[in-house]
């Protein structure tokens, strides 16, 4: 397990229509340690998710650096682990497939790699659809496979750009507390995105407020884990964190 | 009415447990309406010859072996022509349509060449190379290039970003992003553009061996014109609609029920 460290990280957008530099990105500076949970709140166009994508290496970055356990990035790579917010699964992929698939690249034998599928599979509770492909499963389905894909590669970090957003609201907190319980139990340093402030708090050990590409404040969450909807809800301190990123988020 | 309906169903269920019955059936009428005015002999009989007088005509060249050699020789020329159109327009689709040098260099070539239509090639081709098997060859390859590039090109934009950034953050090199994402994300279309490329092929083949053909369906239907035998043209039409059918159902519709449909990117 490595940390994330993003030192003095910038974007800068060449605009071609107004013909004029665009900042997305001032100075963004904020450590991940090794085996925490670090969750990215802030409005859309605030650049949290820019910031994922430079992170991932999909996006060059103009100033700054970027390390993972102390290494700086160059370009996409399986030691960063993505979760997509449209899930982007292989269609012509089985699920047990999918999940095999960073295995396969890091050149890892059939029998040895889908033995590693099968595992993660029967953690998110996924074992009976190893064999179907990802148009045969519900968008809650699928968004657990995407989670378990990202994990079966063991990756240093694990980037979560808004993965819920797209699933209902009922399957979301379930998704959310399954995701507190796998976490529990593999502990990877996780950077996860979102814009929904219940999500950041009820995920988080800690939570970064995002505004205008500046990071506006930092918030810890001491709530004990595995964590549960039902108690979050009753439980004051969940409340007051809540409303504490909550209003952080409305001034940003 | 209810007779209707019950003959109808007796045909869905004969159909469903035999569904060779559901592509012969709607020719029965068809044969039918032809055999009924080459009977009344609205026509001159000459002009117009019965399905059995075609049906003769098969059986005769079939026992001859004239039937068998051209129908393998005009269909070994479409697999070698639609091989190697494959084999050149798959992978120069694919780098049209990951590189936008190749694409800005290619892509004004590609739609001039494609307009100069295959048998507009022939003058040229015969005198290069002659009335035989490369000048076929040429304009088959010629015909089922461009189909099948133009719509790899297609089906390799249309891939989402999303998935080779998907790829590539699992440790998918270049590579393997072409082989594990591009290409099947890009399959529906191949085979449509395969489909259109064997369809255009298969005409501009039959074209060509009327103008330069030595044998083959094509070479068949001319030569009966010559000696005057209409039943024999008559067979060749029927052999083309019958082998296209075949190609169409036994070869190109599994490959896209096992593939895109299966997958969800094509709907049923």
């Amino acid at each position: 397990m490595k940390g994330l460290t993003l030192r003095h990280l910038s974007k800068t957008y060449f605009d071609p229509y107004s013909g004029t530099r665009v900042d997305a990105i001032h100075d963004v500076s904020l450590q991940v340690e090794a085996g925490e949970f670090v969750s990215v709140v802030g409005p859309s166009g605030c650049g949290k998710t820019t910031i994922l994508n430079m992170i991932a290496g999909f996006l060059p970055h103009s100033g700054g650096d970027i390390l993972v356990g102390g290494k700086p990035v160059k370009g996409p790579g399986p030691d960063r682990g993505v979760v997509f917010q449209s899930f982007a699964l292989f269609p012509w992929k089985t699920v047990l497939d999918n999940v095999a698939f960073g295995p396969k690249m890091r050149g890892v034998a059939r029998a040895e790699r889908e033995k590693i599928a099968r595992e993660y599979l029967a953690i998110a509770g996924l074992s009976e659809a190893a064999g179907r492909y990802p148009s045969e499963l519900s968008g809650g389905m699928q968004q657990r496979v995407g989670v378990v894909r990202a994990l079966a590669n063991d990756p240093d970090v694990l980037l979560m750009d808004e993965p819920f957003a797209s699933v209902d609201a009922q399957t979301r907190m379930t998704l959310q507390e399954e995701l507190t319980r796998i976490w529990a139990e593999k502990r990877n340093t996780v950077l996860f995105i979102t814009h929904d402030v219940g999500e950041a708090v009820f995920l988080a050990d800690r939570v970064v407020v995002l505004t205008k590409g500046r990071v506006l404040d930092e918030i810890k969450v001491g709530l004990p884990r595995p964590r549960k909807w039902d108690d979050a809800n009753k439980d004051p301190e969940f409340q007051r964190l809540s409303a504490q990123v909550l209003e952080k988020v409305r001034a940003a | 009415m209810i007779l209707v309906w019950k003959i109808w169903g007796a045909y869905v269920r004969l159909t469903a447990r035999f569904p060779s019955v559901a592509t012969l059936m709607p020719f029965v009428p068809v044969v039918g309406l032809w055999a009924l005015v080459a009977h009344l002999e609205l026509f001159p009989k000459v002009f117009f010859p019965s399905p059995l007088d075609v049906w003769r005509s098969f059986i005769d060249l079939t026992w001859k072996g004239i039937l068998p050699d051209y129908l393998q020789d005009s269909v070994v020329r479409l697999a070698v022509g639609a091989a190697w159109g494959m084999a050149l327009g798959i992978p120069l689709g694919v780098l049209i349509g990951m590189n936008r040098i190749a694409y800005r260099a290619l892509w004004p070539v590609l739609l001039f060449l494609q307009a100069i239509g295959d048998i507009a090639w022939l003058p040229i081709l015969v005198i290069w190379f002659g009335y035989g098997l490369v000048t076929m060859t040429f304009v088959i390859v010629y015909t089922v290039l461009f189909p099948v590039v133009l719509n790899t090109v297609l089906g390799v934009r249309s891939v989402p970003p999303v998935l080779a950034r998907a790829a590539q953050s699992l440790g998918a090199g270049r590579w393997s992003v072409v082989w594990e994402v591009i290409l099947p994300g890009a399959l529906p279309n191949i085979i449509t553009g395969l489909r259109n490329g064997l369809g255009y092929g298969w005409r501009a083949l039959i074209a060509a061996e009327i103008i330069v053909g030595t044998s083959g369906i094509g070479f068949l239907m001319f030569d009966a014109r010559r000696a005057g035998s209409v039943v024999e043209i008559f067979l060749g039409m029927i052999i083309l609609g019958i082998l296209w059918y075949i190609v169409d159902s036994w070869v190109l519709a599994p490959i896209e029920r096992t593939t895109g449909q299966r997958w969800g990117l094509v709907t049923r």
